[in-house]
């Protein structure tokens, strides 16, 4: 089937842009009025590989994740300078609609969020109001099997997704986070809330996931962003500390200050 | 922190019995030491006995490091030191096996005299006395430096057992009937030539622990 050429410069970028990054960032600050949360954090994400972004609480990591796909601009007084490159095309560029950013760069909270609808509906919402015409049933168990969820699910996906476990929810909106075939998926500290067992699903998810996404991902966790992660990120005070290997910043960090925060001694 | 409190309190536990562990080595080659210069065959005796103590020691302190790792999950310069304990406890235990052969070394040649002098075997037993004691002292202080200087003293170890293997050789081509015991003398020379690079691996170690890199100390 011939594809219509994108019109939307946005669309256009990502069609045709080649990069050597995922996603990149520069100068990138975040505000909430007068305090600055982030501060000109400049990096760069590797395609295809998980990275982690540690640091204590109020460090700026999560302000900094929800801003690679313009989530905070829901929150009001939050200002976004600087870039963040997809593709090239800054996605806070005027003319970019946020929507399509997050089509691209999805993202899995914290707290499992299922809609209050069924297992398939919840899969299906995000394709069709990307305007998905394909199979919706292929789509429901690819997304579900990527999730590692097809199997526990497929005999209720007209059930309620909220009669599910916790566990189930999360990988249900890893599922959902997939369904629009995005390339980068944010991950804010997804299995906080979730009991070990299910946490070491989602994390041995996160590399499979890999194969097809880039995975940036906000954990307090510091034992799972060594677990899961190519790369980890040190943030503190909204400062960019250190960004490394995630083997060798576990092992031997060059920063002091990432030194005392992953052994413990603030934070 | 509470946890990190607990944490630095066992790590000091830990090199408390490292430091018993490595002065127990250094004085059971002491005492086969002793027992070579003067034939004492009790003080070999004691030596030989005092190395179950250091087998002993081994296993605790592995044990204790081995649960710091499960329940505290050290990362950085704190793992580096948690895996170093492991290594220098396996060395040190390997040291004082050869300390433990020195002694029955001792008691054979006490009963049999060497017509020659065995100074080479005394002046590598005594250099490596300091060394182990400075190779844990290094790995207690955190002093890479301290251990590049010790594992530099290897050299004088490598020199006298050369020195020594070929007297005792000398020794044994002009007393064919007495081949026996020139070849347990070259066995006891090699065993302390061996010692000192157990010493040498510690302080590799103690670099690793400290400046987060694998050198080689021996070449």
């Amino acid at each position: 089937m011939k594809r219509e050429r994108a019109t939307d410069p946005f669309d256009l970028a990502v069609e045709t842009g080649e990069t050597s990054w995922a996603l990149e960032t520069k100068g990138m600050c975040v505000d909430y009025g007068a305090f600055r949360a982030v501060k000109d954090l400049t990096m760069g994400f590797e395609k295809r590989q998980v990275t982690a972004i540690i640091g204590p609480s109020g460090c700026g990591k999560s302000t900094a994740l929800r801003a690679f796909n313009r989530m905070n601009d829901l929150i009001p007084g939050c200002r976004t300078e600087g870039q963040v490159l997809f593709h090239g095309a800054d996605v806070y560029a005027p003319e970019v609609d946020p929507v399509k950013v997050r089509r691209w760069i999805g993202m899995v909270f914290q707290k499992p969020n299922p809609f209050p609808k069924s297992v398939r509906e919840n899969i299906l919402w995000g394709a069709r109001i990307n305007g998905y015409s394909g199979d919706e049933e292929e789509l429901v168990e690819g997304s579900l099997r990527q999730a590692a969820l097809w199997d526990e699910v497929k005999d209720k996906l007209d059930k309620s997704a909220l009669a599910l476990s916790g566990g189930q929810q999360q990988r249900l909106c890893i599922a959902r986070a997939v369904a629009v075939k995005p390339e980068i998926l944010l991950m804010d500290e997804p299995t906080s809330a979730l009991d070990p067992i299910s946490t070491s699903r989602i994390e041995d998810l996160l590399e499979e996931l890999k194969a097809r996404y880039t995975i940036i991902i906000v954990t307090h966790n510091m034992q799972q962003a060594a677990r899961v992660s190519d790369r980890t990120a040190f943030m503190l005070l909204g400062d960019l500390v250190e960004y490394a290997p995630t083997k060798e910043l576990f092992l031997n960090p060059k920063d002091g200050r990432t030194e005392n925060y992953i052994s413990g001694r603030f934070g | 922190m509470h946890s990190r409190i607990q944490f630095m309190e066992e790590l000091s536990r830990l090199h408390h019995d490292i430091l018993s562990m490595g002065t127990r080595v250094e004085e059971n080659l002491a005492k086969a030491l002793e027992a070579l210069r003067s034939g004492d065959a009790a003080l070999a005796d004691e030596a030989r006995a005092g190395d179950g103590a250091v087998d002993a020691m081994q296993v605790t302190i592995e044990d204790r490091a081995a649960v710091l790792i499960a329940t505290q999950q050290p990362v950085a310069g704190d793992l580096r030191e948690l895996v170093t304990v492991f290594k220098l406890t396996e060395h040190l235990e390997r040291i004082g096996d050869y300390a433990s052969h020195l002694a029955k070394a001792a008691k054979r040649l006490a009963k049999e005299p060497y017509p020659r002098s065995i100074s080479p075997l005394v002046a590598m037993a005594e250099l490596e006395i300091s060394m182990v004691r400075d190779a844990v002292a290094a790995f207690l202080n955190r002093d890479a430096e301290l251990a590049r200087a010790c594992a530099a003293r290897d050299d004088e170890v490598d020199a006298s057992h050369k020195a020594f293997l070929e007297e005792a050789l000398d020794f044994v081509r002009e007393n064919p009937d007495k081949a026996q015991q020139g070849m347990r003398l070259i066995r006891a020379s090699a065993w302390l030539e061996r010692l000192g690079d157990h010493v040498t691996n510690v302080c590799e170690a103690v670099v690793f622990m400290v400046e987060g890199r694998h050198v080689e100390l021996n070449e």
